[in-house]
């Protein structure tokens, strides 16, 4: 299973290299939602602060959700979507290998790199500019890896499982856009889960959204005080996790079962 | 021995939403869908023995490539009985992967912006061939299908002929027994038809491969296969040798002249000349085609060398083509 | 070419893609619903932000509302002309299906443009245009004759610029043959146009005035409507307008020449 797995990783960084302006362009997209939502608080917090966010910690916030957005986001729905509409899964389901395979070694090899790329223009842009960097804190930056990997799963598995819809229905991506929709909210895309009404943010906690992204942006920028609180995180995540892998195996199996009886 | 593939009463009847064209005809579809029944396939029984080559003939929508879906299991039949090489393929899984091989005319598993290699290298990762063996069977396929340095170019800068060379190639590395090949001449200009109709041959006999094709190109089908299956409006109407389906099909035989020679008078002859002989299927100086009764054949070539100028004459069967267009249209009855 | 033979031509799309459109009903409620969503989320959005603040950019609430629609109604157009038409233009190139285009007796630029009409996304510049309106009435502004001429030829102009944006991004599929999703970059960008040009820092606010002159398809239309702007001033909107086209135009023409010069 290593050397499929090496192999298919292997695949998707060469057809990625191919791809390089486009990557460069989806980077680009990653970068300036955050940036625009950057923008419009660092102007309404001016010299004061906004629910315990000033200038600063706005920035910081971030950045960080550039870089983690960037390590948990999946595309597969739309991949899927295509390929089920187009016929590319029927060579995909003679071979001896599960799909969702392929879609795990393609995230790892574009978030390998793209992460990078991010992961430097921090760099140089915290050289230059005090207000983004963050202390070293290497035990934090730890168990943020952690909680960002069990995001990253879990969002990848949602997307699988939306993409998996495409079999019952050509409408799927608009289910995929109304998620993505949502999590803006939500999942602390806009704005830290802190300044959302508080019923809001705690519809979020209460649902898969902050695990999504919320939580591990808070885990790097220090918004999250206490282990306990650090540990309920990582337990929603968990518990997240296992519920969307369980919707893929049912989407999966039922999805494959129709595929079976009306085609592609 | 038992059949290595087997239908029995296969069906598969699919529901298409129903749609008048037009405009009024679509806000109608969109309030009020109706549905019909497509029965694609309906009671289709054969089986295959090992080592065979089978070609699945018919129009576009006849329902081969739907049968081949079945037989590789990416649908599951609506009624019937379906085994490849004792496994239902619906159910088969990796063990019943491994052991087949599919290539569709018109979708390619070649990653398009990479060189085909990458693609085997992934293939062999896929489907765990051993290192040896996988540099000892692409050598010995790149050889069969003369492929030379094609493979360190990206797909997407490849002819249609190399890339489904390519695609055969990265098809066979895990050496299957059985090949389902759908449409795999589609699009190609003669000569890549005719390699790949080589290359299968060889292959054939060098491993002994099962091969089933689906196919509406009549070449395909008089150079590859033993065995004929056609199929029309989801029926199977034949099953067996092609000159059998000839001799049963074809009540006549062509006459092909050449004109001239000899006497030296050989523009003298006109069309209606010839219509006494038999049918003028085609008439421009000196070629010439008549059709005859079959059994009138020989007699009236006898005439015609006797009376008319002569240079050539060679009798043959009507195309293949109108055969077969003859069989779809009549159904295959007994020959009386 | 003749204004009569372009009718004729837009006529032939228009028929043809209503009978197409019509076929997918979901597609209908699809598109509605999907609107209707993101108009709810960029209020939501806005709300969320004049929870912590009163005025962004000096606009108030409602003024910005009003700037939401006429960025709505340009989506529309976007969504209903341009994306369907350039949008498909990199893959063409890629694939070499372009040499089809090329070779039909119609200017290959407004041929791309508008062969393909998404019309359902009409429904978007109608609710737009309703919002605009609801949000002027909340603001108890009627906007007099010479504001709604003014408004009249700013969004026209603003139609312009974005096809002109447009038009330059999709060129840039001749120079680098992977950029299928440029389309992605603009939406990203486009998303600045949300709010008023004077919400953002300095920088952010040159790069949207100069650069990618996004403010001038939002701001100047929805300033105009409340005024907010002189009336006159449009004429330097149609100006720019002129301007943004030329230059795209120069650039297709650039980009064709050198397909043609490359392809085999």
């Amino acid at each position: 299973m290593i050397e499929r797995y090496a192999a298919l990783i292997r695949n998707a960084w060469l057809v990625d290299l191919q791809y390089r302006a486009s990557i460069v362009l989806w980077l680009l997209w990653g970068v300036t939602e955050p940036a625009i939502a950057l923008g419009i608080w660092w102007a309404i917090a001016g010299d004061g602060s906004v629910a315990g966010y000033a200038r600063a910690d706005f920035a910081r916030y971030f950045f960080a959700v550039m870089l983690i957005n960037q390590l948990t986001i999946a595309w597969d729905s739309w991949y899927l979507d295509r390929w089920i509409r187009e016929g590319d899964l029927n060579y995909r389901l003679a071979r001896p290998l599960h799909p969702a395979h392929e879609a795990v070694a393609e995230n790892i090899a574009y978030k390998a790199r793209t992460a990078s790329v991010i992961l430097v223009v921090w760099l140089l842009v915290a050289a230059a500019w005090p207000a983004v960097r963050l202390p070293f804190e290497p035990g934090r930056w730890a168990i943020t890896a952690v909680a960002v990997l069990l995001a990253a799963a879990m969002r990848f598995f949602i997307s699988f499982t939306t993409g998996l819809l495409a079999f019952w229905t050509t409408r799927a991506t608009s289910i995929m856009e109304l998620h993505a929709g949502v999590s803006l909210f939500l999942a602390g895309r806009i704005a830290p889960l802190a300044l959302l009404p508080p019923a809001v943010a705690g519809v979020a906690g209460v649902l898969w959204f902050r695990s999504m992204l919320a939580f591990p942006v808070d885990l790097l920028t220090g918004a999250v005080h206490g282990t306990d609180a650090v540990l309920r995180g990582l337990a929603a995540q968990l518990v997240w996790l296992g519920v969307w892998i369980a919707a893929f195996r049912l989407a999966w199996s039922r999805g494959i079962r129709r595929y079976g009886a009306v085609g592609g | 021995m038992p059949a290595l593939v087997t239908a029995e009463q296969l069906s598969k009847t699919f529901q298409v939403k129903v749609r008048d064209p037009g405009l009024r005809g679509a806000l109608r579809a969109l309030f009020r869908p109706r549905y019909r029944d497509v029965h694609a396939v309906r009671d289709v029984t054969f089986r295959i023995e090992p080592g065979e080559i089978v070609a699945f003939l018919g129009p576009n929508g006849a329902g081969k490539t739907t049968t081949l879906k079945m037989l590789t299991g990416l649908l599951y039949p609506t009624s019937g009985r379906v085994e490849v090489a004792g496994f239902v393929p619906w159910t088969g899984g990796p063990p019943f992967k491994r052991r087949i091989a599919l290539v569709l005319g018109n979708r390619q598993q070649l990653v398009w912006d990479l060189p085909p290699e990458e693609t085997f290298l992934l293939n062999r990762a896929i489907y765990d061939i051993p290192e040896a063996d996988y540099r000892e069977r692409l050598a010995e396929l790149v050889a069969l299908l003369e492929l030379g340095d094609v493979l360190q170019k990206p797909v997407r800068q490849l002819s249609l002929g190399e890339r489904m060379k390519c695609e055969l190639v990265a098809s066979l590395l895990h050496r299957p027994p059985l090949l389902f090949l759908d449409e795999p001449t589609l699009g190609l200009d003669v000569t890549a038809q005719e390699a790949i109709r080589r290359f299968l041959i060889e292959y054939r006999e060098r491993h002994g491969a099962t091969v089933l094709l689906t196919s509406h190109y009549m070449q395909d089908v008089t150079a590859l296969a033993s065995r004929v299956l056609m199929i029309n409006r989801g029926r199977l109407l034949y099953d067996g040798a092609l000159e059998a389906l000839v001799a049963r099909i074809a009540r006549t035989k062509r006459i092909e002249l050449v004109l001239g020679g000899g006497g030296g008078d050989g523009n003298q002859v006109t069309a209606e000349t010839l219509a006494a002989f038999g049918e003028v299927k085609s008439f421009r100086f000196p070629n010439a085609v008549l059709e005859v009764r079959r059994e009138d054949a020989p007699a009236t070539s006898a005439r015609l060398l006797a009376a008319l100028p002569v240079a050539d004459l060679s009798i043959e069967d009507p195309p293949i083509e109108e055969v077969i267009r003859l069989a779809f249209a009549r159904g295959v009855e007994e020959d009386e | 070419m003749r204004a009569p033979r372009w009718l004729g031509l837009l006529g032939a799309f228009l028929r043809l893609n209503i009978a197409e459109e019509l076929q997918y009903r979901a597609n209908f409620v699809a598109s509605v619903l999907g609107t209707l969503f993101s108009m709810a989320t960029a209020l939501l959005t806005l709300a969320l932000f004049f929870h912590h603040t009163t005025t962004l950019g000096g606009w108030d609430y409602w003024e910005i509302v009003v700037l939401l629609g006429v960025f709505n109604a340009l989506t529309g157009v976007i969504e209903a002309v341009l994306r369907p038409g350039i949008g498909q233009l990199a893959g063409e190139v890629r694939s070499g299906e372009l040499d089809l285009v090329l070779v039909k007796p119609v200017d290959a630029q407004g041929f791309v443009s508008f062969r393909r009409l998404d019309i359902w996304r009409i429904t978007d510049v109608v609710l737009g245009l309703a919002l605009a309106g609801y949000a002027l009435f909340r603001l108890g502004h009627t906007p007099s004759l010479p504001q709604l001429a003014a408004f009249g030829v700013t969004l026209a102009a603003a139609a312009v610029v974005v096809y002109a944006i447009w038009v330059v991004l999709m060129s840039l599929a001749f120079w680098f043959v992977s950029v299928e999703n440029i389309a992605v970059l603009f939406d990203a960008v486009y998303e600045g146009a949300r709010y008023p040009v004077s919400a953002y820092p300095g920088a952010l606010r040159f790069v949207f005035v100069y650069l990618i002159p996004i403010a001038w398809t939002t701001t100047i239309p929805a300033s105009a409507l409340t005024g907010r702007l002189r009336p006159e001033l449009a004429l330097v909107a149609a100006l720019v307008a002129g301007l943004a086209f030329a230059f795209a135009r120069a650039l297709w023409r650039a980009a064709l020449k050198r397909y043609a010069g490359a392809s085999g």
